[in-house]
């Protein structure tokens, strides 16, 4: 392992220098593509630049895209055979991301690589060429609350940088890239540092089996009419991990078509309903359930760790101003036998 | 002893004769209703000074501060000046004198709802729009309304306007981000126009039917909607209320962009000038519009401008509307 | 990408059954290893995809019981013999048939609950799945409703079978009445010697298992058979995720024990 420190043009011209062999992503600022006129959106994007890279801001959007896009073809047909799509792309990706979404993609190969016993290959192909470069992340932004969730510090990296005013540090944990980062910049002692503190935390639930009164808990009842069923908690999380598939043709070629999945949500409506009609979670609340226990309860009966890793997305995005962390919280309480107010 | 006063001096002074005898009101602008707070103290010292105390917020936007001497006029407008320096001169307007108060009252306060400085269905800053708007068009002695609203729910009225512009979006769609959960179709069909529909999993809008409001933006779960850079207006024109014949704005250009709707009404101003009927009192400028026809008009006003790549044209307008006479039809009921 | 997990074959359609006005049985090529209960992932190109049990299945021959309600299915009840479908499975756990073997088993099964154990009882029939003793409760809506009469026929000469329908019908003389009612007359001396299957609608399966706890069979003697929204069959979409179980890999077969656990 090694350290290096850079003037931010010496770092834009390594920068510049991996890209010859890497399409490097990370948060980038749209702007004027914001939900309201004259906001911007940022979320993950490939960069042209180091001036691109958007860090003052929180992504609305995860680094999920690029490992589960939003939509993808899976197979393309005819009337008589299948075939696979090729990725536009095959080369190596370096992602600027940071430790809480490292965490989450975690999470991802869990579902991906290994539930249910084989690996999905889509999100397999996509995930191999993945390198992470860890951006320090010291402070926490609104909403964060990923000391609870544990997913605040990671070693999984193969670089960490410290964005600081006009100077950069790198930490080099592969190899690979020494000669790169080594001939630029000047020997450092650059270690991460990680955020040990948010304004918001939560109070993780205990139980090791839910009990069967919380599933019908009158806790929920508030987010029957709070809730609006958009979607956008799930769509901002990193680690919601449902899709749906559907098939179209060609209009101009009735006999070609694709079978494509794209992300679906256990918020939005349609997603437990069964042909014929019968839906299995009609109320916004017991939806709200669903996805709470799944993030901090269920899966981690199931892969050892909680999935949620308190990015604060879901609680940025929320147009109805539900905050996940305080559900969790209103959990905890009347778990404990407190208010669930 | 009652005062010897050039009515019309005084009125284009942004003065009023009032009902009551010797006493005036003065009419302040406040270009896109938006002041801050040490305005507004402004405003009340010279109600408490020069008037009664009470002031009127006017149906524009602006205000009415009403039982000052006309005596006082003088004074009024030196306390006028930081006003009329910041609300207007700030913004790009050219008043010769800013100590002689207003220079004109012909050209009514362009008025704007609250826009995208705190409304989020808004797709611009109204008040913004209203400011350099109001460098074109002011002062001018020609009876003007000009209103801005920032979406099409058309809160500031716009229909009801000389020249009602509506801020609007071009909203592009990013296909391959699209979950297909329906979301902004539902809303187009439930709110708006029903310019959205599936197509199996995907969206296709109707762009003859889109109005531009940017419901499917806000409605978009994950940014597969967003709108196109740049800003886009539908100008309506020619809406009025009056006296003999009330009637609905209509939509002339549009998703055009600011520069094509400030040289339409500019030329618009152009246009007046050279078709009014100076014999009478005052001729409203939707009058002149009667008069000449549609085409005259169209032709006028757009001379010297360039439309840009998205805008539409209206062939003709009909302006729903009626007339005052039709009142005859109004029976006490038995 | 060999291998790839996602991508259905094409079977050809050999027969097509009408079973009710909405039901159909499709017979399609195919030699696959499978265990009854278990399901497959059906797609029609262009269409979609969704999950249908194996209603029945033979060395070289594999059946489904559709029920034409949706976009998917109704396309596939337009297809004609010698046609393609496309599948891919066997998925899921099927029924226990260790557990069952040499047991004293009584299946109840609602609906279209009868298509998943339909393979079950033709090779208990048949002997191949040898049983001590075997009680078949089935209920229908109605008459018209009824799925697979001819088996049923053969069926009844073979094992102790009830037939009912839900109500009272017009040209109806057998039995009537919901499962639960038919469940509670049976007469069991020694409870823990069954083992009991029943799949049918949730409301019917809550119901009809409590029935058999009252009677005294022990809860892990009950296995129970859900239906749930599919996506992939392989555990990754997330629709049929109830607590930590997902019903295409953990299931859909279950036991009672671990099923009376989750709650949607």
């Amino acid at each position: 392992m090694s350290a290096y420190d850079y003037s931010r043009e010496e770092f834009a011209a390594v920068f510049a220098e991996l890209q010859k062999t890497y399409q490097i992503y990370g948060p980038k600022r749209f702007v004027g593509r914001g939900r309201f006129s004259d906001t911007d959106l940022v979320r993950y994007a490939p960069l042209a630049s180091l001036d691109e890279l958007e860090l003052a801001e929180k992504s609305s959007l995860s680094p999920k895209s690029l490992v589960f896009p939003a939509d993808e073809t899976i197979f393309h047909f005819n009337d008589h055979e299948f075939s696979q799509p090729q990725l536009k792309e095959n080369g190596e990706i370096i992602v600027l991301l940071r430790p809480c979404d490292i965490n989450g993609i975690a999470r991802l190969d869990k579902m991906f690589l290994e539930n249910g016993g084989q690996a999905d290959p889509y999100y397999q192909r996509r995930r191999q060429r993945l390198h992470f470069f860890m951006i320090e992340c010291r402070e926490s932004f609104e909403n964060c609350f990923c000391v609870s969730m544990k997913s605040n510090t990671t070693d999984n990296y193969e670089v960490a940088l410290r964005f600081a005013g006009d100077r950069v540090a790198a930490q080099i944990k592969d190899q690979r890239y020494e000669g790169l980062f080594g001939q630029k910049g000047r020997a450092g002692s650059f270690s991460p540092e990680f955020v040990s503190e948010n304004d918001k935390q939560v109070e993780l639930p205990t139980v090791e089996t839910m009990p069967a009164e919380m599933f019908n808990h009158k806790m929920w009842e508030e987010y029957d009419s709070r809730c609006i069923a958009c979607g956008r908690c799930n769509t901002s999380c990193v680690t919601c991990s449902c899709f749906s598939t559907v098939d179209l043709f060609y209009a101009d070629s009735r006999q070609c078509g694709e079978r494509r999945r794209v992300w679906d949500g256990c918020h939005l409506d349609g997603f437990s309903d069964m042909a014929g009609g019968h839906s299995f979670r009609k109320n916004k609340g017991e939806r709200m359930r669903f996805k709470a226990f799944h993030k901090i309860y269920d899966f981690r009966k199931r892969f050892g760790f909680d999935m949620c890793v308190g990015c604060g997305r879901c609680d940025d995005v929320c147009p109805e101003y539900i905050s996940f962390s305080s559900c969790i919280n209103k959990l905890s309480r009347t778990l404990k036998g407190g208010s669930d107010k | 002893m009652s005062l010897d006063l050039n009515r019309k001096t005084v009125t284009k002074n942004a003065f009023r004769i009032t009902k009551r005898r010797n006493y005036t009101a003065i009419r302040i602008r406040v270009p896109g209703g938006h002041l801050n707070a040490s305005q507004i103290a402004r405003i009340a010292k010279i109600a408490e000074q020069f008037g009664d105390g009470n002031l009127h917020i006017t149906t524009r936007q602006g205000f009415e501060i009403p039982n000052i001497p006309f005596a006082k006029m003088a004074e009024v407008n030196a306390a006028l000046r930081p006003l009329i320096e910041e609300l207007e001169l700030e913004h790009g307007v050219k008043i010769d004198n800013p100590a002689a108060g207003y220079p004109a009252a012909g050209m009514r306060n362009i008025s704007a709802c609250i826009g995208n400085r705190t409304c989020p269905f808004a797709n611009t800053d109204t008040t913004g729009l209203a400011q350099r708007i109001e460098a074109v068009v002011y002062p001018h002695d020609f009876h003007t309304k000009i209103a801005i609203t920032g979406c099409p729910n058309d809160c500031i009225k716009a229909h009801m306007q000389d020249f009602g512009i509506i801020a609007i979006c071009i909203p592009e769609y990013d296909y391959d981000q699209c979950i297909g959960c329906e979301a902004c179709v539902k809303a187009c069909q439930r709110k708006v126009t029903g310019a959205l529909d599936m197509n199996g999993s995907k969206v296709v809008r109707d762009e003859r039917r889109c109005i531009g409001c940017g419901e499917c933006v806000l409605a978009c779960p994950i940014s597969a909607w967003t709108r196109k850079p740049g800003k886009y207006y539908r100008l309506l024109v020619m809406g009025r209320t009056g006296k003999k014949n009330p009637r609905l704005a209509m939509p002339f250009l549009d998703r055009v962009n600011e520069e094509v709707v400030t040289k339409v009404i500019a030329n618009t101003m152009a246009y007046v000038d050279r078709y009014i009927l100076r014999c009478l009192p005052k001729e409203h400028i939707g009058y002149i519009v009667d008069r000449t026809g549609f085409n005259v008009f169209r032709d006028e006003v757009l001379q010297g401008v360039v439309l840009n790549p998205e805008a539409r044209m209206a062939k003709t307008i009909q302006w729903p509307g009626y007339n005052t006479l039709n009142d005859a039809n109004l029976k006490t009921p038995k | 990408m060999s291998g790839n997990p996602y991508q259905p074959f094409p079977v050809k359609i050999t027969k097509i059954v009408s079973e009710s006005d909405v039901e159909f049985t499709m017979t399609v090529d195919a030699s696959l290893d499978m265990v009854p209960g278990q399901f497959f992932q059906i797609s029609l190109p262009k269409i979609g995809e969704a999950p249908i049990s194996i209603s029945n299945y033979g060395k070289n021959w594999l059946q489904f019981t559709i029920r034409a309600v949706g976009r998917l299915t109704g396309a596939i009840q337009s297809l004609r013999v010698g046609e393609n479908l496309f599948i891919r499975g066997p998925y899921g756990h099927g029924f226990p048939v260790e557990k069952l073997a040499n047991s004293n088993l009584i299946i109840v099964a609602g609906g279209s609950g009868a298509a998943p154990v339909r393979p079950l009882v033709s090779q208990i029939v048949a002997g191949t799945l040898p049983v001590k003793s075997l009680k078949l409760i089935t209920g229908f809506k109605s008459k018209e409703s009824i799925l697979f009469t001819e088996d049923i026929q053969s069926w009844k000469q073979k094992c102790d079978m009830t037939l009912t329908i839900d109500k009272p019908q017009e040209g109806w003389n057998g039995d009537t009445g919901l499962v639960t009612e038919h469940i509670r007359r049976l007469k069991l001396d020694l409870p823990d010697d069954y083992q009991v299957i029943v799949v049918g609608p949730p409301v019917m399966m809550k119901f009809a298992t409590a029935e058999f706890r009252l009677l005294g069979v022990p809860v892990d003697n009950v296995w129970v058979s859900f239906e749930r929204l599919m996506s992939c069959g392989l555990g990754k979409c997330g629709h049929c995720k109830i607590d930590s179980t997902y019903i295409c890999v953990d299931g859909p077969v279950m036991n009672l024990s671990h099923a009376s656990t989750l709650i949607d």
